[in-house]
């Protein structure tokens, strides 16, 4: 079977000045489907840049990126948008709702531009926030919420295009360690029920460890380990 | 993504910035108002005077001649007697008639000729030109006047709508006579609305024997002052031939028919014009068109019938091409105030996106593609055309309306007639309104082409 994704030599290089910074140094790795997997390292280890180019933010400047076989390095801008509106979803320390939509409408505006007419996205917008049990509260914004119950409503935005990766960012980063629990719980759920692969960034090893089938170290844009928990 | 997610989304950020928006509306709202007033004052303008030259009667009417067989020199005076010189002479932008036809039969200005002229299709009226020399006395002067005949169905034109006093005349024959204010100033101190009824004396040379020439009469013809013309509603009615003393057609042609033999009637003779006893000949027939527009037609057609003919019809094409570069000249000026507002349009929305920079930066993290961005900020652009358009010529036309108002009050008080001089047709509301939203398009391309081509990354980290 093959991988959902596969890195080979994957490179990200910036230039600052003169001088070249080699955020991401030949990455190969591959994430199968259904799996969860760990990316952890010091902050600085590239391991957010490669979380980026898997969700597409981001372009490689080296080396090969393929999602269902599907080259991204190569991809058009076009191309790009529509992997991350239908291949990945992403999740981020920061929730990154947009302040002046409610829950509901924030899940709804994923849909929006996969083109999902308007009635059929409401009732899905509400279903997926119900499911992340938050019955009740679809119509409040997000500055009416705890940092949990955004999260929650970033990982049901996430889930609205039905992807088959999910891509989280420190997910629990700006969270106490009881809602951490209970986010990471739903991440895990998610996994196991309705076998989403996951690939989260996170500086914890412990929280890795714990909740991820396989860790990847990484330091200094390169992977230096990949441990099986 | 649909159009109508699309407006959905662009309307919500324009009412969650309500004060921007609203100002930057104002913004064009006053460029398209200074631009909607200024066309408007430039078409409101046109027609006023369009109008007035089509009710002067100079741009419906062609002067139809009898073609010359003999010329007497080029300044054509032989063609005539005195006060019955050839019409025309000397009309500025005057178009002069063709050559007679160089085969075709001699043609003669009678009543048949009349009846042919009357029967050409887009021909209102036909109707001879007629002035005739006459000393006229009244109250204590005298004074030498070229009396000229005004058809009946002149009733309409715009000079015999208003008089000062008294009425048109009662028939074509009637001793009747209509007189201008600054003539009857030259006789009488008297009040306009006191000489109509009162007898005035005309008197004229005519010929006892036809053909013979001598010797003269003296005739004495007394007509009753029947209207007083308040004054001349268009200066050019003194070119179109009115002067100050105008008689019935038939009571003219009789009193040019007496006189008919004297020295002009040796003109004629000469000139081949000649007709044959008892049939009458004219100087010159007035031909009224149906329409304006159709006078180089009707002049084509009475060319070809072996008649000069022209018209002031070039004149007044050359009047609306100096219209079309004021209306061009108001535009630009009107332009101005708009390339303004256009700039308030390009910086509302590079603020717009720079506050919203954080959002552009999620909607592309989950999917949103750069067509979808870029949509949405013209449509947001856009819509502050359509508004600022809209209220723009509703600002405009209100102000053309005081101004409008406040001119007629001026106009009036001077003794003239209230006229329209902002005219918003329906073009000018749609185009105007078109012309905004096109502009205000144009204006926010470039930010929204800047918001389609953001970097997620750092359009994520932006706070």
């Amino acid at each position: 079977m093959p991988a959902l994704i596969e890195t080979r030599d994957l490179a990200r290089h910036y230039q600052m000045g003169h001088a070249v910074v080699r955020a991401l140094d030949g990455v190969s790795i591959a994430i199968n489907a259904g799996e969860f997997v760990a990316l952890v390292g010091a902050s600085g280890s590239g391991k957010s840049t490669l979380l980026n180019l898997l969700a597409g933010l981001d372009r490689p400047t080296g080396g090969t990126l393929s999602v269902f076989g599907h080259d991204v390095s190569r991809m058009s801008r076009d191309e790009l948008t529509n992997h991350r509106r239908k291949n990945v979803g992403i999740i981020f320390q920061s929730f990154n709702l947009v302040s002046t939509m409610t829950a509901s409408d924030n899940v709804a505006l994923a849909m929006m531009f996969a083109g999902v007419p308007r009635a059929q996205r409401d009732v899905r917008a509400h279903d997926l926030l119900a499911k992340m049990g938050l019955e009740g509260r679809q119509q409040h914004r997000p500055k009416e919420m705890s940092g949990g119950e955004q999260q929650r409503v970033a990982i049901a935005r996430a889930l609205a295009n039905t992807p088959h990766v999910l891509l989280a960012d420190e997910p629990t980063g700006n969270l106490d360690s009881k809602t951490s629990r209970e986010i990471m719980s739903v991440l895990k759920e998610l996994n196991e029920r309705d076998g989403k692969a996951i690939v989260m960034v996170t500086h914890d090893a412990a929280l890795a460890s714990r909740y991820a089938h396989r860790t990847i170290t990484m330091l200094d844009g390169a992977v230096v380990s990949e441990t099986l928990s | 993504m649909t159009f109508a997610d699309a407006l959905a989304l662009a309307l919500r950020n324009l009412r969650q910035a309500k004060l921007r928006t609203g100002l930057t509306s104002m913004g064009v709202a006053i460029g398209i108002a200074s631009l909607a007033g200024m066309v408007s004052l430039g078409v409101g303008l046109q027609e006023q005077v369009v109008n007035s030259f089509m009710r002067s009667g100079l741009f419906d009417t062609i002067t139809v001649s009898a073609p010359p067989i003999v010329r007497f020199g080029r300044d054509g005076r032989a063609r005539g007697g005195p006060g019955r010189g050839p019409f025309g002479r000397g009309l500025p932008g005057g178009r002069e008639g063709g050559r007679p036809a160089p085969d075709g039969p001699q043609r003669v200005l009678d009543d048949a000729a009349l009846k042919q002229l009357q029967a050409l299709p887009g021909v209102k009226h036909a109707a001879p030109s007629v002035r005739v020399q006459v000393q006229v006395s009244f109250d204590q002067e005298t004074e030498f006047v070229a009396a000229s005949g005004v058809p009946m169905f002149s009733k309409d034109d715009d000079a015999f709508q208003a008089l000062a006093a008294g009425h048109f005349f009662s028939s074509d024959t009637a001793p009747e006579c209509l007189i201008t204010s600054d003539m009857l100033k030259r006789f009488t101190a008297r009040d306009p609305k006191d000489v109509i009824g009162q007898p005035l004396t005309m008197r004229y040379a005519a010929t006892t024997a036809p053909g013979n020439g001598v010797p003269v009469e003296r005739v004495e013809a007394p007509c009753a002052i029947v209207g007083v013309i308040n004054r001349d509603p268009s200066p050019m009615n003194a070119i179109a031939g009115q002067s100050g003393l105008m008689l019935p057609l038939g009571k003219a042609l009789e009193i040019s028919a007496a006189q008919a033999m004297g020295p002009p009637g040796i003109a004629a003779v000469l000139l081949g014009q000649q007709s044959q006893p008892g049939v009458r000949t004219y100087q010159a027939v007035t031909v009224t068109t149906m329409k304006a527009s159709g006078v180089q037609d009707v002049e084509d057609k009475i060319k070809t019938l072996g008649f000069q003919a022209f018209s002031l019809n070039d004149a007044l094409a050359g009047a609306k091409r100096a219209f079309l570069l004021l209306d061009i000249f108001l535009s630009l000026i009107g332009s101005i105030a708009l390339a303004v507002s256009s700039l308030g349009i390009i910086n509302t929305m590079v603020m717009s996106i720079l506050e919203r920079t954080r959002e552009i930066g999620i909607m592309k993290a989950i999917g949103g593609g750069d067509g979808d961005i870029r949509r949405i900020f013209l449509i947001e652009a856009g819509s502050i055309g359509l508004i600022g358009g809209a209220s723009g010529v509703a600002i405009g036309w209100l102000v053309g309306r005081v101004i409008n108002a406040g001119a007629n009050y001026y106009i009036v008080s001077q003794g003239g007639t209230a006229g329209n001089f902002f005219s918003l047709p329906f073009w000018l509301v749609g185009g105007a309104i078109g012309f905004s939203v096109a502009v205000s398009l144009l204006a926010g391309s470039f930010p929204a082409s800047r918001a389609a081509r953001l970097d997620p990354i750092q359009a994520l980290r932006h706070d």
